[in-house]
C-alpha cells in the first residue's frame, strides 16, 4: 500500500534469487551473462509457445461450465517446449559439469520473475489499498524458483546416458508431472 | 572451491560437489550479512565497470518509472454529496472545504482530529456533530439509509430541524452525505468495531490490533471548491392574453421552481416546491383549454412565472420585477394587476392557509378570490379547513418569508397559498422532503411515513380547490383538475434535485418546463438573474457532488512488522542454503541402507 510495502514484497520475491546465486558458487564463475543468456532463451521460448497457441488453437466458445479437456490437454503439451528450451540451454551454453543446472535454472526462473510478476507488483502494491495477494504472488516466485532448479535438475538426468534403469521411470514421471502441472492443477 | 585471493572470505554450499565426489571435506565458514551486501556491492561494481550502457538501460527506466503518477484502484467507490456553501448577501454559510485524504474514524473513537468522522443517519445527534467539530475532525460523512421513508418518525423530525442549523454554523471541515448499500454498511461497521475498542482492550490485544486491523483512507477525487462565476438563474414567464380590450386585469400565478436542503444534490423537494409548480403547470394547461374557445375566452390577462432562486431569497422574482417595472416602458405588471397568486409547498396536509401581508379591502379582486376559496372548501371539501395568516413585511430579516412579500414591496397586491402554517416550518428546505413512499413500506394502515412527501390525492384535491375558486372570480365555468396529469409532473420535477445552484440555463429542467408551458401559453419567455458583480446578493460554489473512495490500508506498523517477517524468512533460507550440505548429507545416510542393498 505504500513504496515501503513494495519495498517488502520485492525483497520477499526477489532476495532468495539472490541469495541463491551468491551461495551456490555461481558468481565463482562469473556465469552472470551465462544466467543472462538462459533469460534470452526463456524469452524467446515463450514467444514462439504464444505464436504457437494463437495460431493453431481457436478460442474456447463453449458453456460457461464445461471444461475443454481435450482444448486445455493440448494447450499443456506446448508447455513441453519449455523442457526443451531448458535442455537447448543446458547443452548449449556452459558451465562445467553440473553447474549447468543452477546456470540455466537461475536466469530461467529470474527471467519469468522479471517479465510475469515485477510489472503487477510495481502497478498494485506501490498503491494505497492493500491486498495480501501480492505477498501471496511473491511468495509465489520463490516456490518456482525451487520448481524451476528440480525440473532443470530432472532434465538433466534424463539426459545422462549412464543413468540406471530403474531410475527412468520415475525421472519421466516427473519430467510428465512438470509439464502437465498446470492441467492437473 | 577454496579461499580468494587476500583470504577474504569462503564460500561454502558445495552441495553440488557431494553428489559427484563423497570424499571432498566441506569448507563451511559462515559468512555475516555485512559481507554479503559487500557482494552485493561488488557485483553492481563489476557491472558498472564492465559495461556502462547497462547502467542506463537498467537505472534510467527505474527513476523513469518510479516518478511516474500512479493508477489506483480502491476497495469502495462511492458517490458523495456535499454540504451546500453558498454567500446569500455577503454572509457565508455552510461548508468551506470540499477535499479530503484521511482515515475514517466513527464517533465513539477517542481521537477524532484530523480524522474522517463516519455516522449513520440513525446514530445521528447534533452533539455527536459537534463533538466531531470540536476535536478539529477532518471531514465528516453522514451515511443515509436507501430507505429514507423506513426511518421512524422522529429521527427525520429531527434531522429536518437539525439542517439549518449546520447550515448557519460555518465550517471549515467538510461534510459529505452518501447513499448507503451493503458495501458502505460494512466499511462502517469494521470501523466502528475498531474504533470502540480502541478503550476496552488489554495492552497485548491493542498492540495486536493496531498492527494488523484494517484502516480505510477515505479519498475524494476533485478539486478544492471554488466560486462559480456567472452562474445565471433562470426563471420562465408566459401568458393567456383575455379578450375584450386593451386595458384588461391581470392576474400572475408564481411558483418557484428550485429547491433546497442541507446537500444541493441531495434537494429532491417534493412538496416544496414541486407541489407548486405542478399545480401551476396544471392551472396553465386548464386555462390554456378554456381560452382556446371563444365562449370561455374570460376577459383575464393570466400570467404565469416560474421562478428560479426562490430559496436564495426569491433573486429571479427580485430580478423580474425590477425589470419588468423599473426598465420596459408597458408590461402586463405596470398596468392593471389584479392580484398576485403564489403557490408553495401545497403537496400534503389537510388545511389551507392563504398568507398575506396586507388583509385584502372588500370589493377587490383580492377580496374576492379569499371569498372563493372559502366558498368551495366549505362547500365541496369540508374536511380542509382553510384560513387566512396575516403577517407583515419585515424588511429587518435577512430573508423574506414567503415569495408574495416580493411582491408587496412592489406595490403589487399579493398572496401565497400553502399548507404550512409558517414560513420558518423545517420542511421547506430539507433532504427529507422526497416524491413519496411505496404503500408496502408503512407501517400499519392509517399510519403516515416519516418525513414530508406529496401526497398526490391531496395535491390534485387542493388544485381544484384554486382552479375552481380562481375560476368563478374570472367566470362561473370549472374545469376538472386531472389527478394523472399532476401525477406524471410531480414525479418528473422530483426524480431530480433542484437546487438553484445545480439548474443553470442549459438545464433540462429549464427547457422542460419552457416546453411545457410553451404548449398552453403564448409569449413564454426566459428570464435570467445573475449576481451584482460589486456586491453580489449570492454567490454560489462548485465542488458539490463528488466521488469518494474508500481505500482498504493497515497501519505503518504492520509494514515493519511484515519486513521483519520477511527478513527472518530471508535469514533462514540463507542458513538453509548454506547448510545445505548438511541436510543432504543427513538424507543421504537415511536412505544409505537401501542404496547399499542395491
Amino acid at each position: 500500500m505504500t513504496l515501503f510495502h513494495f519495498g517488502n514484497c520485492f525483497a520477499l520475491a526477489y532476495f532468495p534469487y539472490f541469495i541463491t546465486y551468491k551461495c551456490s558458487g555461481l558468481s565463482e564463475y562469473n556465469a552472470f551473462w551465462r544466467c543472462v543468456q538462459a533469460g534470452a532463451t526463456y524469452l524467446f521460448v515463450q514467444l514462439c509457445k504464444m505464436l504457437f497457441l494463437a495460431t493453431f488453437f481457436p478460442t474456447w466458445e463453449g458453456g460457461a461450465g464445461a471444461y475443454d479437456f481435450v482444448g486445455e490437454f493440448m494447450k499443456s503439451t506446448v508447455d513441453l517446449a519449455d523442457l526443451l528450451g531448458l535442455h537447448l540451454v543446458m547443452s548449449r551454453n556452459a558451465g562445467k559439469g553440473e553447474y549447468k543446472i543452477m546456470v540455466a535454472a537461475m536466469g530461467w526462473a529470474t527471467a519469468e520473475l522479471v517479465m510475469s510478476r515485477f510489472l503487477p507488483l510495481w502497478v498494485g502494491a506501490r498503491g494505497i489499498e492493500f491486498d495480501w495477494k501480492y505477498i501471496q504472488m511473491s511468495f509465489d516466485s520463490n516456490i518456482s524458483l525451487v520448481h524451476y532448479i528440480a525440473m532443470a535438475a530432472v532434465v538433466w538426468m534424463f539426459t545422462r546416458y549412464d543413468l540406471p534403469k530403474t531410475f527412468r521411470l520415475p525421472v519421466t514421471v516427473l519430467l510428465a508431472l512438470c509439464v502437465y502441472k498446470a492441467f492437473l492443477i | 572451491m577454496g579461499n580468494k585471493p587476500g583470504g577474504e572470505w569462503v564460500v561454502c554450499g558445495q552441495w553440488l560437489r557431494v553428489v559427484t565426489a563423497e570424499h571432498l571435506v566441506i569448507y563451511c565458514t559462515p559468512t555475516t550479512i555485512a559481507k554479503m551486501f559487500e557482494e552485493a556491492s561488488e557485483v553492481f561494481d563489476n557491472m558498472f565497470k564492465s559495461s556502462f550502457p547497462l547502467t542506463f538501460i537498467v537505472f534510467i527506466p527505474a527513476v523513469l518509472i518510479l516518478v511516474s503518477p500512479l493508477p489506483a484502484e480502491a476497495a469502495h467507490e462511492f458517490t458523495v454529496y456535499r454540504m451546500q456553501q453558498y454567500d446569500l448577501q455577503g454572509q457565508p454559510y455552510g461548508t468551506r472545504n470540499a477535499i479530503l485524504n484521511t482515515e475514517a474514524r466513527t464517533v465513539e473513537a477517542e481521537v477524532l482530529s484530523r480524522r474522517c468522522v463516519i455516522m449513520r443517519l440513525a446514530d445521528f445527534s447534533y452533539d455527536k456533530y459537534q463533538k466531531a467539530l470540536r476535536q478539529s475532525a477532518g471531514a465528516v460523512v453522514i451515511i443515509l439509509p436507501k430507505n429514507m421513508s423506513a426511518m421512524p418518525q422522529d429521527i427525520v423530525q429531527q434531522f429536518m430541524e437539525l439542517e439549518p442549523e449546520m447550515l448557519a454554523m460555518e465550517t471549515i471541515v467538510p461534510v459529505y452525505f452518501a447513499e448507503e448499500d451493503d458495501e458502505l454498511l460494512s466499511i462502517y461497521t469494521q470501523t466502528l468495531t475498531s474504533s470502540s475498542s480502541q478503550g476496552s482492550l488489554s495492552a497485548a490485544e491493542v498492540l495486536l490490533h493496531t498492527a494488523t486491523a484494517n484502516g480505510f483512507q477515505m479519498v475524494t477525487s476533485g478539486a478544492q471548491s471554488k466560486a462559480i462565476s456567472d452562474w445565471a438563474i433562470t426563471s420562465l414567464e408566459g401568458r393567456l392574453t383575455g379578450v375584450g380590450g386593451e386595458d384588461l386585469p391581470t392576474i400572475v400565478v408564481v411558483a418557484h421552481y428550485d429547491t433546497f436542503g442541507v446537500a444541493p444534490w441531495l434537494s429532491y423537494g417534493a412538496d416544496s416546491n414541486g407541489s407548486g409548480v405542478s399545480m401551476l403547470l396544471e392551472l396553465a394547461r386548464l386555462f390554456s383549454k378554456l381560452y382556446t374557445y371563444k365562449r370561455t375566452h374570460a376577459a383575464y390577462n393570466l400570467l404565469f412565472f416560474v421562478s428560479g432562486g426562490g430559496k436564495f431569497n426569491y433573486q429571479g422574482t427580485k430580478r423580474w420585477l425590477e425589470d419588468n417595472l423599473d426598465h420596459t416602458d408597458s408590461s402586463l405588471l405596470q398596468d392593471n394587476v389584479a392580484f398576485v397568486l403564489c403557490l408553495d409547498t401545497l403537496g400534503n396536509g389537510d388545511s389551507l392557509y392563504l398568507h398575506v401581508s396586507k388583509p385584502p379591502k372588500e370589493g377587490t379582486p383580492q377580496y374576492s378570490l379569499l371569498k372563493e376559496l372559502e366558498t368551495v372548501v366549505a362547500s365541496q371539501h369540508p374536511e380542509v379547513k382553510f384560513s387566512m395568516v396575516h403577517k407583515k413585511i419585515n424588511l429587518a430579516d435577512d430573508m423574506l418569508a414567503w415569495e408574495h412579500e416580493r411582491f408587496g414591496i412592489r406595490r403589487l397586491p399579493a398572496f401565497t397559498l400553502s399548507h404550512l402554517p409558517s414560513h420558518r416550518s423545517a420542511q421547506r428546505s430539507s433532504i427529507m422532503d422526497v416524491r413519496s413512499v411505496s404503500p408496502s413500506s408503512r407501517h400499519g394502515a392509517g399510519e403516515p411515513p416519516a418525513g414530508p412527501h406529496v401526497d398526490v390525492s391531496k395535491l390534485s384535491r387542493n388544485a381544484k380547490v384554486v382552479a375552481e375558486a380562481l375560476a368563478r372570480v374570472i367566470y362561473n365555468l370549472t374545469e376538472k383538475v386531472q389527478e394523472e396529469h399532476l401525477s406524471a409532473v410531480v414525479d418528473w420535477l422530483t426524480a431530480q434535485p433542484r437546487a438553484a445552484q445545480l439548474v443553470d440555463k442549459d438545464s433540462s429542467i429549464v427547457s422542460t418546463l419552457e416546453y411545457h408551458l410553451g404548449r398552453y401559453l403564448k409569449d413564454v419567455k426566459r428570464h435570467y438573474v445573475k449576481a451584482d458583480k460589486r456586491d453580489p446578493e449570492f454567490v454560489f460554489y462548485d465542488q458539490l457532488k463528488q466521488t469518494m473512495n474508500a481505500y482498504r490500508v493497515k497501519p505503518a506498523i504492520f509494514d515493519l512488522l511484515l519486513a521483519l517477517c520477511i527478513a527472518a524468512y530471508l535469514g533462514m533460507m540463507y542458513l538453509a542454503i548454506q547448510n545445505f550440505g548438511l541436510l543432504y548429507s543427513v538424507v543421504r545416510r537415511i536412505t544409505q541402507p537401501k542404496a547399499k542393498v542395491h
